[in-house]
């Protein structure tokens, strides 16, 4: 893996269909044209994220990546916790990307309503079906796909920008008729643009020089800062309300730039992230419950492979709870609020990493670090304090109001999982251990002298 | 730590039961792959030759340009190939270190969990 893929894969990772939804949420947030500063102080702290995972991955280079970060930095139960609750994040992103690209397809199509749930349907059984006949995007193909993506995103904006200008005052001016709590909630939504994009630690194996991987972090950081700042640039210019609070904004977006052509081309931008987001998505939390299966710290059903290797009872769990929380999101239109649950999500696991570098600096100081972060001790307490602090923010208001079902979500989750972790993983593993005890040694006796 | 001979004896078994279990060699059909293996603590250094599935060739030294890399102490290297051991939770400790796509450590962890099932 060299670095142009390095970094499309990090990019590419972020910028999944949701990431429209995500800047139409933030552009709420701010006054005029300027959610772009926003972007630009999330992305200083996706700057920060990025020496997080970068000495955390200079560390530990493996798959296991933020698992094995949790369980080296903190008990094992609280890492375990975590981690189950971060992966869900997987599940709803899978879930929003098929809404977005199912009412894609149901508004290029003239269809609403019931059809989009059947078109919803399609894609992730076709999904599904491509997962368990081990069918794979060549790495090729994904470069292509991740860089067509953002070029085509930046031409059309550009094109968009220059086409209709834009005042100076609505450039810069983020809290004209706004409170500064607003661009808070801007900056927690603009974190929540670049997650993921340290997903790329985990392919830490596949990359001969380790060197690379914080190389394309960042380069996938300004990418993404660049993309996202132009579409928050262009929505408040060429959106209404309603348009902007859809599951489409980004058609809505390229129709009112450039007509039918456009509208077609976001709809293939959206299909094709969509295709990156299926692909990786379902391919790393299957992996991740196989492995946990293996581990066990999940039923070992979920470690069965068909015949050609995949862990299918993961890929169709996945799949069946994504379509469930799509379908529920269509009934009660509340995409926005599966976005500000992922930004809080988010933000929760950036401020677990922080504490993560700043314990092991501690625990194990004179472990080698090949990416050392400067200031790690002040910079960590402070990543710690931020993120938790954006987490918040974002679980508590949706389109600009206030609300607390985000934070009833996340906590739920998070409740879930440590009465999993406490209660149930305990029995797992005690049958785990009564078979490996019921097993016997095959190695055979060393004979001394 | 384990000797060549100890190692030697371990993967004579182990390839004798991956070729023979029909069920690992369906799977693996489409998988042909060079392994090399790293023992950290006596440095000894061996290569497998996977071929559509079926284990061709073993031998001492690194062979050929490696698809996979696997690196961890000679007895931790004995105990998995005897099967004594769960590679993952050595794995996700970061005690035996894998370099080469998620793909392909799948599907090396997938050869374990074939022949000797939980």
């Amino acid at each position: 893996m060299g670095l142009r893929t390095v970094t499309s894969t990090s990019a590419g990772l972020a910028f999944a269909a949701i990431e429209y939804l995500a800047v139409a949420g933030l552009v709420i947030y701010v006054a005029g044209s300027t959610g772009w500063i926003a972007i630009a102080v999330a992305g200083l702290l996706a700057v920060l994220v990025w020496g997080f995972y970068g000495e955390l991955n200079g560390m530990y280079p493996t798959a296991a990546a933020i698992r094995l970060y949790m369980s080296k930095a903190m008990d094992d139960r609280a890492a375990l916790s975590i981690t189950f609750t971060y992966m869900t994040t997987i599940v709803l992103v899978i879930a929003a990307d098929a809404v977005i690209v199912g009412s894609a397809i149901g508004y290029l199509l003239g269809q609403s309503g019931w059809a989009v749930g059947v078109i919803i349907f399609a894609i992730l059984l076709g999904t599904v079906l491509s997962n368990l006949f081990g069918l794979r995007l060549a790495g090729g193909v994904q470069d292509i796909a991740t860089y067509s993506v953002l070029a085509a995103t930046v031409a059309i904006t550009a094109y968009g920008l220059a086409h209709h200008g834009v005042n100076l005052p609505n450039l810069i001016a983020p809290l004209a008729h706004k409170s500064p709590f607003d661009f808070v909630q801007a900056v927690a939504y603009g974190v929540f643009l670049y997650a993921a994009f340290e997903w790329v630690t985990a392919s830490a194996e596949e990359v001969l020089d380790i060197g690379l991987i914080p190389k394309g972090m960042f380069l996938a950081i300004l990418a993404l800062f660049a993309t996202c700042s132009l579409i928050a640039i262009d929505m408040p210019l060429y959106l209404n309300k309603a348009q902007l609070y859809s599951a489409i904004p980004q058609l809505y977006l390229g129709a009112n730039i450039a007509g039918y052509v456009g509208l077609v081309l976001m709809v293939v931008v959206t299909a094709v992230t969509a295709i990156n987001t299926f692909n990786g998505g379902f391919i790393t939390a299957s992996r991740f419950m196989y492995a946990a299966a293996r581990e066990g710290n999940l039923p070992r059903m979920f470690s069965r492979l068909n015949t050609r290797a995949v862990p299918y009872v993961p890929v169709i769990g996945l799949a069946t709870a994504s379509f469930i929380i799509a379908i529920l999101v269509v009934l009660t239109n509340s995409w926005q609020t599966i976005v500000a649950l992922g930004a809080a999500l988010e933000g929760m696991i950036y401020s677990v990493a922080g504490l993560c570098v700043v314990r092991l600096r501690k625990k194990l100081p004179e472990q080698k670090r090949p990416f050392r972060l400067i200031g790690a001790k002040v910079l960590g307490w402070l990543g710690v304090i931020i993120f938790a602090f954006l987490a918040l923010a974002a679980a508590t208001s949706v389109k600009g109001k206030t609300d607390f079902v985000p934070l009833a979500l996340l906590l739920g989750l998070g409740i879930l999982s440590t009465l999993y972790v406490l209660l149930l993983l305990p029995k797992i593993k005690a049958r785990q251990q009564a078979r490996y005890e019921q097993k016997e040694r095959r190695r055979p006796v060393r004979k001394e002298g | 730590m384990a000797d060549w001979s100890e190692l030697e004896e371990a993967l004579a078994d182990y390839k004798q039961r991956c070729n023979s279990n029909q069920r690992l060699r369906r799977m693996q059909r489409d998988w042909s792959r060079v392994l090399h293996f790293v023992c950290s603590d006596n440095g000894i250094i061996f290569t497998m030759t996977v071929d559509k599935g079926e284990i061709t060739d073993i031998t001492q030294g690194h062979n050929g340009i490696a698809d996979i890399i696997v690196e961890t102490d000679s007895e931790t290297f004995c105990d998995m190939f005897w099967g004594d051991l769960n590679p993952v939770q050595k794995y996700l400790r970061g005690e035996i270190i894998v370099k080469g796509s998620q793909e392909d450590i799948m599907r090396l962890d997938a050869i374990s969990s074939i022949i000797w099932p939980d």
